[in-house]
Order: structure tokens, then sequence, then C-alpha cells
């Protein structure tokens, strides 16, 4: 089958979704993107000259709130501890800077 | 690199080759209630950590974003201060990257349809004298992420994400500025342009307004590669950190190598830039219509109703002020000065007989602003109460019933009273402020004065003329500041 995309366009769509992927994984990610990329590019055979984008199907706008302070029903401590790493009322996470 | 340094470099020769070319990003915060997309409070300045966040600002699935159209109507008062509109249709997109202060993984801005496109920004250069225009490409809505913090010797980072959500105007200008003070000047007005059209707090301490300045440098025609300085906080890291960068830039194409597209930080401390990242393209970012928010879509009485709303803004105040012959450096003093002391005093100097606005503005500019500024705790009440005795005060002072000295110390009285006096000329009386412009009582003083400071009497003599202010002062002093300081100094040049 053909190969849409390269080893170096892998890494890269590895790298901006944050992915780590060993070396014999890569052909494998080749074969898999690059077919479902085949299977999308079926889109490309439809007319679509003269149409718009979509860009949402509800056909709704101007969906707003009114500028007002919201109780959803619990509080900020009741949410914080839903989660994992939590330290001094902040966020635990792997250090992200040197 | 110290700023005499800085300086030398900046006057050197090979420096002058190179056109600098700086364009400004500016990430203003909206004075909202509540959050962007979310009902959660949107006053993150001293809140502790993680007290202003919910379901939707913590990105959980299922979490349905709505939009607060109070940061709409924002928009719109700040098309019109950016000589913009706001458009009738634009719509919210996805811009996805991954760090730890944006939990849903993508930030909600507005990619291709922003609310505002195109406007400009009008700078007046005091130094040399000269108005230009810069260019406005856009301006669009966005949530703001939350904060990092980075605890020393520490394998973690902590997140606070109160900030996260907050509502932001991203205003993006052209490529117009080609030195750090036009680049500063920018800074200074956009932030007066968003104070008067009301939209931000415009607290710089608390990160209200922050810049992100591209730069780059080039002897020809073309522009050359350039580097982004992000998160800078006050207009002069702006005009410092713009300093900095040409010269690094035209340093590193002296020395035969090239310039890196990339995201640089500013240190305060040392007035320098250091490497972040190098730029991803804007393709990286993965952008997509986001389904969650419906476009908006304005019609033009809506726009209408919200421009009317705003107040008048800086230009149209300049405009009036140049008309009563007040120069734009005086303008722009008026204009902080209302901001600091908001006193009404724009508004109060339009509303002037025509011949009493020149005097009255210097006054304020030159002596009022000073003494305001030490009595931090007046009231608009009292400020008004006063201006409203300027007139009285303007005649007063033109009858050489009193010297500048004295006026001096009848406005700080003034502020200090409870009651204006009934009437102000026989306040100044009985504060024997009365200017003394009595030759034969005056003489004496001289005199007196003269025999008690016989060296700076004879070194006068001698022809050094600077001698006879301090001469003048002693004189001032003994009066209790009351004498006519124009006929003490003719009484001393008689003497001589």
């Amino acid at each position: 089958m053909s190969q849409t995309l390269t080893r170096d366009e892998v890494l890269k769509i590895a790298k901006l979704a944050k992915l780590e992927i060993a070396d014999d994984e890569i052909d494998v990610y080749i074969n898999e993107l690059s077919e479902i990329i085949e299977y999308v590019k079926q889109l490309d055979k439809v007319d679509t000259e003269g149409l718009s984008p979509t860009n949402q199907v509800t056909g709704l706008n101007n969906v707003f709130r009114e500028d007002k302070v919201l109780y959803y029903g619990y509080t900020p401590e009741e949410l914080l501890k839903t989660l994992n790493n939590v330290q001094d009322s902040y966020v635990k996470v792997k250090r992200v800077i040197e | 690199m110290s700023n005499d340094r800085t300086e030398s470099i900046l006057n050197s020769a090979f420096l002058k080759e190179y056109v600098p070319t700086i364009g400004i990003e500016c990430h203003v915060q909206l004075k909202t209630v509540s959050k962007l997309f979310s009902g959660a409070d949107n006053n993150a300045k001293e809140a502790p950590p993680n007290t202003l966040i919910n379901h939707i600002d913590l990105g959980l699935p299922g979490a349905l974003p709505v939009l607060n159209e109070q940061a709409v109507i924002l928009a719109i008062k700040a098309a019109k201060a950016l000589n913009s509109r706001a458009s009738n249709f634009s719509k919210f997109d996805r811009k996805h990257y991954f760090y730890p202060d944006l939990p849903m993984g993508y930030q909600i801005s507005q990619f291709d349809e922003p609310i505002i496109l195109g406007g400009y920004v009008n700078i007046y250069d005091p130094i040399n004298q000269r108005a230009k225009r810069i260019n406005i490409t856009r301006a669009h809505l966005e949530a703001d992420a939350g904060k990092n913090i980075h605890p020393d010797k520490k394998n973690y980072s902590l997140v606070d994400l109160n900030r996260a959500g907050t509502p932001l105007l991203e205003i993006v200008s052209e490529p117009d500025m080609h030195s750090a003070e036009e680049a500063r000047l920018y800074a200074e007005k956009l932030y007066l342009l968003m104070r008067y059209a009301d939209v931000t707090e415009g607290n710089l301490y608390y990160g209200n307004m922050r810049f992100d300045v591209n730069v780059s440098v080039s002897k020809t025609n073309e522009l050359g590669t350039r580097a982004e300085i992000k998160n800078l906080n006050s207009f002069r890291s702006v005009e410092r950190a713009v300093n900095y960068e040409i010269i690094r830039q035209v340093k590193l194409l002296e020395d035969g190598e090239r310039v890196v597209q990339e995201t640089r930080g500013f240190n305060d401390q040392e007035g320098t830039t250091y490497s972040l990242r190098s730029k991803e393209n804007a393709d990286d970012y993965r952008y997509m219509p986001d389904p969650d928010i419906p476009p908006i879509i304005l019609d033009d009485s809506y726009i209408d109703k919200y421009e009317d709303e705003t107040n008048h803004l800086p230009d149209y105040y300049i405009d009036k002020l140049r008309d009563l012959g007040i120069d734009e450096v005086s303008s722009y003093i008026l204009l902080d000065y209302e901001l600091e002391e908001g006193a009404g005093i724009l508004e109060y100097v339009l509303s002037l007989p025509k011949n009493s606005v020149k005097p009255i503005v210097n006054w304020i500019i030159n002596i009022e602003s000073p003494i305001i500024l030490k009595l931090a705790n007046i009231t608009n009440n009292k400020i008004n109460r006063v201006h409203s005795l300027y007139e009285d005060l303007l005649s007063i002072s033109q009858e050489g019933l009193i010297n500048s000295n004295s006026i001096k110390e009848l406005i700080k009285k003034l502020f200090e009273m409870d009651k204006p006096p009934k009437d102000l000329r026989l306040y100044i009386k009985e504060l024997g402020l009365i200017q003394n412009s009595d030759t034969k009582e005056l003489e004496s003083i001289v005199k007196k004065v003269v025999e008690d400071n016989p060296k700076a009497f004879n070194d006068l003599k001698n022809g050094e003329q600077k001698v006879i202010g301090f001469l003048i002062g002693q004189v001032m002093k003994i009066s209790n500041g009351s004498a006519n300081p124009s006929i003490v100094k003719e009484l001393i040049e008689k003497l001589i």
C-alpha cells in the first residue's frame, strides 16, 4: 500500500501529541496513519466549489451567558479533592522547566 | 549589559546601518465579573491558589463552556478605541498545545475570523515632536491560561488555575515600529486607550496587560529573521527588551552569524533576553473551529449601542485640547493625571473660558500635580472643589496679590480643608499669604540679609550671578514667603 507519510512526519505528529514511540513502532505507525489518511482522502473527491466551510452544525449563534459568578453545586475544595496530586492547594505536576 | 554600554553600542556607527522592525502583541485582561466561558469569579489578583475554579476551567469531560456576553461588549468598546469596529461575524477556534497551565489541552481562541480586524493607534514622540500611526492587524478574544510555579530544587511544578479562563483580548499590531522608544510609546498609548475605553483594570503589576514584542533588524528593504520576546509586563521592560534585542541581533549579523527564529524571555534584573524555545509553526497548533461555542453574529444596532456607551477616548481630548492651544506633551500628562486621580480634570479644563485654559493647564502640570501626588488620600470631591476655585486663583495671581510659592501653599491648604472658604481673598489675607510688594519694608529686610551674609554679597559683587538666588531665598525666608521675589531681586541689584 502507499505510504503517504514520511518517518519524520510521524515523529513530528508523535511529538505534537506528546507521545513517545519506540523505534520499531515507527514503521507500524507510518502504515497505520497513512491508511487513515488515505481513507479520509476520499473526501477530496467531493466537489465543494462555491461552498463555505462548515464550522458547526447546530445552527445556533450568540449563545451568551450573563456576566455573573455561578455556583455549580460544589466548592473548589471539593473539586480539588477529585484530583490525584495536590500540594498546598496547587495542582502538582512533573517539573516543566529545568 | 549595563545601560551605559547599551547606550554606547546604540550610538555606534555600525548599528545605524540597521533598521529595526518591531511588531507587538498585547494581551489585555478584560474586567468582567466572571470568566470568559465559565461562571468562576474573575478576580484572581490576591485569591489563594485554586479557589476560583470549576469543572469548565479544569476541562473535565462533559463540561460545556458558555460565552460571557460582557466580554463581547468590552471587545466592541476596545474596537472603537483601536479606531476599528467589531466584526459582524466571528467565531472561536481551538489552539492545541500541551502545558500544565492549560488543562483542556487547547486554548479557546479565535483564528481566522477574529472579533476585530484592522484599526490603528496614534502615538506621539515628544522628543522628535512627531505623531505616528501604528496599524492594528487584528484583535481576538481568548481564554487566559493558569500559572505555573517551579519551586527551587524540586522535581515538580505547581499549577494555580485561578487565572485559567480569564477573558483576554489579544491585540496584534503591524510591524510598524522602528525603535525601542516607539515600541514603548505604543505600549503606553495602548494602555491609555484600554483604560479610557474602560475594558480593563489595567494593573500592570498584576499582569492585566502583557506584551510580546517581535524584533528583527535588517540592512536592506527585506525584513530580517525575528525573535519574539514574551511576557513583558511594564513599558520600561518593553523598551529595554527591544533595545537589548536590537543590539544582540546586530552583533550576531556583524559576526557573520544568523538570527534564529525563536521565543525568548526577558531578565528584568539584568535587562537581557534569553532563548526559551524555537518557534513552532502556526500549523503546529492544529487550529480547528470549536464546536462548543456557536459563532458570534452582531448586528449593527447592537454594535452601535455599545460604541455609543463608550467613554470619550484619549484622542478626543487631545484633539479638543489642541484646538485650545495645548500641546500634545501637556495633553498626555493630563490624560495620565486623570487616570491616577480620577479627578474629572479633562472635562473641567474643556469647560473653561478659552483664554484661561492655557494658564490653568500650566498650573495643573507645574504646580498642582506634584502636590496632589503627595497627598495620596484626598477625595475626588475635594479635588473638584479646588478646581472650581481656579479662576479666582488665576485672577488673584495675575493681580500680583500672591506669589507662586504661596499659591502652592494655598492649594495645599485648600485640599486640607473640609469646606472651601467663602471669600478666597479674605482667606489669603488671614493666612498672611498676600504678596509683600511694599518696597520700604522689603528694603530693610534686604539690608539685613546683605549685612548677615557679607561673603555671599561680596561674591555677587564679583560677578557670581547665581549667588543672587541664595540671597533672594534668605529674604523670602524672613518674610515668611510673602515677599514679591521680582521686587527683592531689583532691590539687591540696586545695592551692587
